[in-house]
């Protein structure tokens, strides 16, 4: 089992009050799976994702990644992992403003030890991956947000990470933009990615194989996309 | 990720934020240059007074004899005294221990007169022991020898300022001036002094470079006094062997002079040693105001970094949160920061001390305040800033880098 969550509960303190945004999670998510993460505003998607992606901790719950307690791993081993296994996609792409996307691409491998003529060659596959070759040396800030995000993507999965979290990777995007995007997520899952999206669109659902609904911060429904 | 790599991604950081960069740069380069020309301004007074009372002659006991109204004169040789003299000399020397030399000296203002050139100098009668108790040079020619003195020769030593004055470019040695009635032959030339700008004790401030001076002996013989009831000498230069015997040489030197003088208070005692610690502690108030005034500069330059440091921590901690988030340790966030701060602060620093050395350069040159550089101030102002730009470089850094990465990213 890739991901398997047990019982997790995530609160937040909120001045003095502890807000529950996530409670009695169970989930197991299998290699090369497909899963949307669907359900209203404040329902606790993006929390899940966070700790999915090792952001974030929960605050009771156990989460076992490839068959590891998450808990147990010191501060240097999750940076690797988030680094090596996991490729995390923001809804707000993250990406650092003064740099060109491709060096945004290589900051990954530079964390992950890849030295400078690997790194350089390896980033530019992936934004040529993603349809970028040409805008290589541009900023952030020169970019549509279409670009901004496959920039982004083209990040994620520098690594061959394996797993990609993406948190409304299409939020800030027209439909065409969007489908763009899914589409390469269909490439990246046929090529044996695992992939995990939250959206708020059904037609951005249909393209995974699953889909879990959240409400309240609890799993309504999960299941099979038909 | 290697140290070199960490190096890399710090100054490719600095680069891509280089107004940020710079304002940084600039409480640290503001304060250094602050702090050193404050320092050297401190010290410039520091060795200026030393200088001046050096050329007293710090193991120098001086006794002048006072300028009197003509009334005030009469009244004191009415109670016997006949103002400062050659006796008072033979008496210092005999009696005094510790004694090494007495110089006596004779003064008059007067025009010196060379072809169609004059100039008001003040005419000063020596022994040769003048020389060996101040530490003053000849550029040109001899002084005053014995020879001179014992034969009451008419010659004369020029200042370097009459001397200019009265022959330009001509050769001064070797040639007549005229002195009231009298030809004297220039035998030398003195090199220039420092001008005298305070007065110090009972000695007038003057251009000593504008004086002249001849043997006593010739003084006494060749011209008239100032006034009928002038006292014989102007002053006695008392040399002690070492400035530990200069107190009690000075507290029975002036005993002697009192009784010689029927306790007449008709001349004056200066010591440059005392005068020259008495202004040390005058000056220390001074110092402390420049210290403070250089210590708040280092805040002032502390709080610009720091102003600096919080109005970017947002955007800095987003980014460490996305570094994070995509695989750097606590470690690589660290070093990335601290050597950022080390870049600037160093780069700042060594800006900062040239524009100091500059300043305090420029201060002695277009003011009147003298300054002078001591290299601890470089070290202090130096070393200070680079730790106040590396904690504020580091601090922030840390408890961002110690956030779970989500919490960076949503920084606000
Ligand atoms: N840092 C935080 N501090 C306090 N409460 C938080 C924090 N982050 C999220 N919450 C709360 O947790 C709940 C779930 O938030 P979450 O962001 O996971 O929702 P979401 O499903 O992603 O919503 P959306 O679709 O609007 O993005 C919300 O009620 C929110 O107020
Ligand atoms: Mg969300």
């Amino acid at each position: 089992m890739l991901i398997e969550i047990k019982n997790l509960q995530k609160n937040y303190l909120m001045g003095k009050i502890e807000v529950t945004a996530l409670t009695e999670i169970d989930l197991q998510i299998r290699k090369n799976e497909y899963v949307a993460i669907m359900g209203p505003s404040g329902s606790g998607k993006s929390t899940l994702m966070n700790i999915l992606g090792c952001l974030d901790t929960p605050t009771l719950g156990q989460y076992l990644f490839n068959n590891v307690d998450v808990s147990s791993l010191t501060d240097d081993e999750l940076s690797a992992m988030r680094n090596r296994e996991i490729g995390f996609i923001f809804q707000t792409f993250n990406l650092l403003p003064k740099m060109s996307s491709l060096h945004n691409v290589e900051l990954p491998l530079m964390y992950g030890g890849v030295d400078k003529h690997e790194r350089k060659d390896r980033a530019e596959r992936a934004l040529q991956r993603v349809g970028l070759a040409e805008r290589m040396h541009h900023k952030p800030s020169e970019l549509s947000g279409g670009q901004r995000q496959r920039v982004a993507v083209a990040r994620a999965l520098v690594t061959n990470p394996g797993i990609l979290l993406a948190d409304e990777p299409t939020g800030a995007l027209d439909s065409k933009t969007g489908d763009e995007i899914m589409a390469l997520f269909d490439e990246l899952h046929n090529e044996g990615n695992t992939i995990i999206v939250i959206t708020h669109e059904k037609e951005i659902a249909e393209y995974a194989h699953r889909t879990i609904f959240l409400k309240d911060g609890m799993i309504f429904s999960d299941a099979p996309n038909s | 990720m290697q140290f070199e790599e960490n190096i890399r991604v710090a100054l490719r950081g600095l680069i891509e934020h280089k107004f940020r960069s710079f304002l940084t740069m600039l409480g640290i380069i503001f304060g250094v240059a602050s702090v050193i020309a404050m320092l050297s301004i401190g010290e410039g007074a520091k060795r200026q007074a030393i200088a001046k009372y050096q050329e007293l002659g710090v193991t120098n006991i001086i006794v002048r004899d006072k300028n009197l109204s003509d009334a005030e004169l009469e009244e004191v040789r009415a109670k016997f005294s006949q103002g400062l003299s050659l006796s008072d000399a033979e008496a210092i020397k005999e009696i005094v221990p510790g004694v090494e030399e007495v110089a006596p000296q004779s003064e008059k203002s007067t025009e010196v007169k060379f072809a169609d050139k004059s100039s008001k100098s003040t005419l000063i009668g020596i022994t040769p022991a003048f020389i060996k108790i101040l530490n003053y040079e000849t550029a040109k020619g001899d002084f005053i020898d014995e020879q001179h003195y014992d034969n009451g020769m008419k010659v004369c030593v020029l200042g370097a300022e009459i001397a200019r004055t009265l022959f330009q470019n001509r050769e001064p040695v070797g040639e007549m001036v005229k002195i009231d009635d009298q030809w004297l032959e220039v035998v030398g030339v003195m090199k220039s002094k420092a001008l005298f700008t305070e007065t110090v004790g009972e000695l007038a401030s003057r251009d000593l470079n504008n004086d002249v001076y001849i043997p006593l002996s010739t003084f006494h013989k060749r011209f008239e006094p100032e006034n009928e009831l002038a006292s014989e000498l102007k002053q006695l230069t008392v040399k002690i062997e070492s400035s530990d015997k200069l107190m009690v040489a000075a507290s029975l030197l002036e005993e002697i002079i009192k009784r010689h003088h029927y306790n007449n208070k008709d001349y004056s005692i200066v010591i440059p040693y005392e005068l020259l610690k008495q202004e040390e502690k005058e000056r220390r108030i001074y110092n402390i105001l420049l210290g403070a005034i250089a210590a708040i500069s280092l805040v002032v330059g502390g709080i610009g970094i720091m102003n600096i440091m919080l109005a970017t921590v947002m955007e800095r901690t987003r980014e460490i949160g996305i570094r994070r988030a995509i695989g750097a340790r606590k470690a690589d966030i660290m070093s990335q920061f601290v050597t950022e701060a080390v870049a600037i602060s160093i780069t700042g620093g060594i800006i900062g001390v040239i524009l100091g050395v500059m300043l305090s350069l420029g201060i002695t040159l277009f003011t009147d305040v003298t300054t002078f550089i001591r290299l601890y101030s470089v070290f202090i102002a130096f070393g200070f800033s680079v730790i106040v730009g590396i904690s504020f470089g580091y601090l922030p850094a840390k408890s961002a880098a110690n956030l779970k990465p989500i919490e960076s990213i949503r920084y606000e």
